[in-house]
């Protein structure tokens, strides 16, 4: 028996309806990143201001403070993988991602990627920005799309339009 | 009748017989005059037979009116089927349409009105009636059986009404009359009036505070939000067909044409 060279789960059901989804493409994705970005560190901001505030008030000593810095600094990174996990594991779309109406899904079946994979995206993301963005190049000329974090996390990043209300 | 009546009667008699006669008209003279006497006298008699009857008549009715026997008869006639039945009768037939013919061919009605207006009646009732609180009864009455709200929700339900007001917003009197207005001072000073009165802005205070204005405000918003994003969508995929473009061309790579189509949607 000779194995299909789609998934099973990719190919079209007769009763199925046509998909409209289109892969998105750097600058659409970019651009929901920064607006991601906006809302990861708005968020830290205001938390870090606040708790900045009230150590001010209660004026510790200069040890508490650099553990204070180094709490804040790890609350920083763990509310940001946090954020792009959820979002990626549960509906597939950040608030970045659901202004701009795209999504990130499993690129073999549509569906949301699991936390482990979401985990390994981001990752891979941070590898990819490290040789000077390098590796979102792909992008441009990847037939689906693909990025390097999304080849390594076996995503792709679709439209999601809105359904009209 | 005098004596001299007599002697000319007696006089036109012998001077309408021939002239033979004259002397038989001499000899016929006391019985001319006693049945000339019989006839007076006949007439006297039935004259004070006719006014003996008719005081006695009108006696006798005055009686009958003031009698009880007669008030009872009266009452027992008037409460009888029969002249329930004479009633209903009359007015199956065609003795009320010949009522109303003659009323309205000898002008009943115009008349009755006409001493009713030029007369003091009218006002006297209308005074009677005010002094009485007649209007203001009348009107706590209308208002208490609510008619005045039922009278309101008919006149807004019905067609009519609309049919009233699109004539008359269609109407060129109207749109004269709202030019006139709108170029009137009366128009700036009732502005000005309302923008110095803090009933207005406590007003709109109220308006601005009530949910169904806050969330026309907050769908606005978001209405706003959606367009904008709408755009940056549209430009951000333009971007990207550019620079995927720009890319393939600097490596030296085939444009590429329709992309794949995507996965499924997501089942949730």
């Amino acid at each position: 028996m000779s194995r299909s060279p789609v998934p099973a789960r990719l190919q079209t059901q007769p009763s199925a309806p046509a998909t409209t989804q289109v892969y998105e493409g750097l600058v659409t994705r970019g651009i929901a990143f920064a607006v991601d970005a906006a809302l990861i560190n708005l968020a830290a901001l205001i938390v870090s201001v606040s708790v900045g505030l009230a150590l001010s008030v209660l004026d510790p000593s200069n040890n508490l403070e650099t553990a204070a810095l180094a709490v804040a600094g790890v609350a920083y990174v763990v509310w940001t993988i946090a954020y792009f996990v959820t979002f990626w594991s549960t509906t597939g779309q950040t608030p970045g991602n659901r202004l701009l109406q795209i999504r990130v899904c499993r690129a073999r079946d549509g569906e949301a990627l699991r936390p482990r994979k979401s985990l390994l995206r981001l990752g891979a993301m941070v590898l990819c920005a490290l040789p000077l963005f390098a590796g979102f190049l792909p992008i441009l000329v990847n037939s689906r799309r693909r990025g390097l974090h999304d080849m390594i996390a076996g995503s792709v990043v679709v439209s999601a339009p809105v359904e009209a209300r | 009748m005098g004596k001299g009546g007599q002697a000319d009667e007696a006089g036109a008699e012998r001077a309408a017989m021939p002239g033979g006669s004259a002397l038989l008209a001499v000899a016929a003279l006391p019985a001319t005059g006693a049945l000339s006497l019989a006839r007076r006298a006949a007439r006297r008699t039935r004259r004070a037979v006719a006014d003996a009857a008719s005081e006695t008549a009108t006696a006798t009715v005055d009686a009958v009116l003031e009698s009880r026997t007669a008030e009872q008869l009266l009452g027992k006639v008037i409460g009888s089927p029969l002249v329930e039945r004479t009633l209903s009768r009359a007015l199956e037939g065609p003795l009320v349409e010949a009522l109303s013919r003659d009323m309205v061919r000898h002008a009943v009605l115009e008349r009755v009105a006409e001493t009713i207006l030029t007369g003091d009646a009218l006002e006297a009732v209308l005074e009677r009636a005010e002094a009485a609180e007649v209007p203001r009864r009348i009107a706590d009455r209308v208002l208490a059986d609510g008619i005045v709200e039922q009278t309101v929700a008919r006149v807004l339900e019905s067609a009519e009404l609309e049919r009233a007001v699109a004539a008359a917003l269609d109407s060129p009197a109207t749109e004269r009359l709202m030019v006139r207005v709108m170029e009137s001072r009366l128009l700036d000073e009732t502005v000005d009036r309302l923008l110095d009165s803090e009933e207005l802005w406590l007003l709109v205070q109220e308006i601005a505070d009530s949910p169904a204005v806050t969330d026309a405000i907050g769908r606005q918003g978001i209405g706003f939000a959606d367009q904008v994003a709408g755009g940056v969508r549209a430009r951000s995929r333009r971007a990207d067909a550019w620079l995927e473009r720009a890319a393939r061309r600097a490596l030296r790579r085939k444009p590429l044409g329709e992309l794949p189509p995507g996965p499924p949607p997501d089942p949730s």
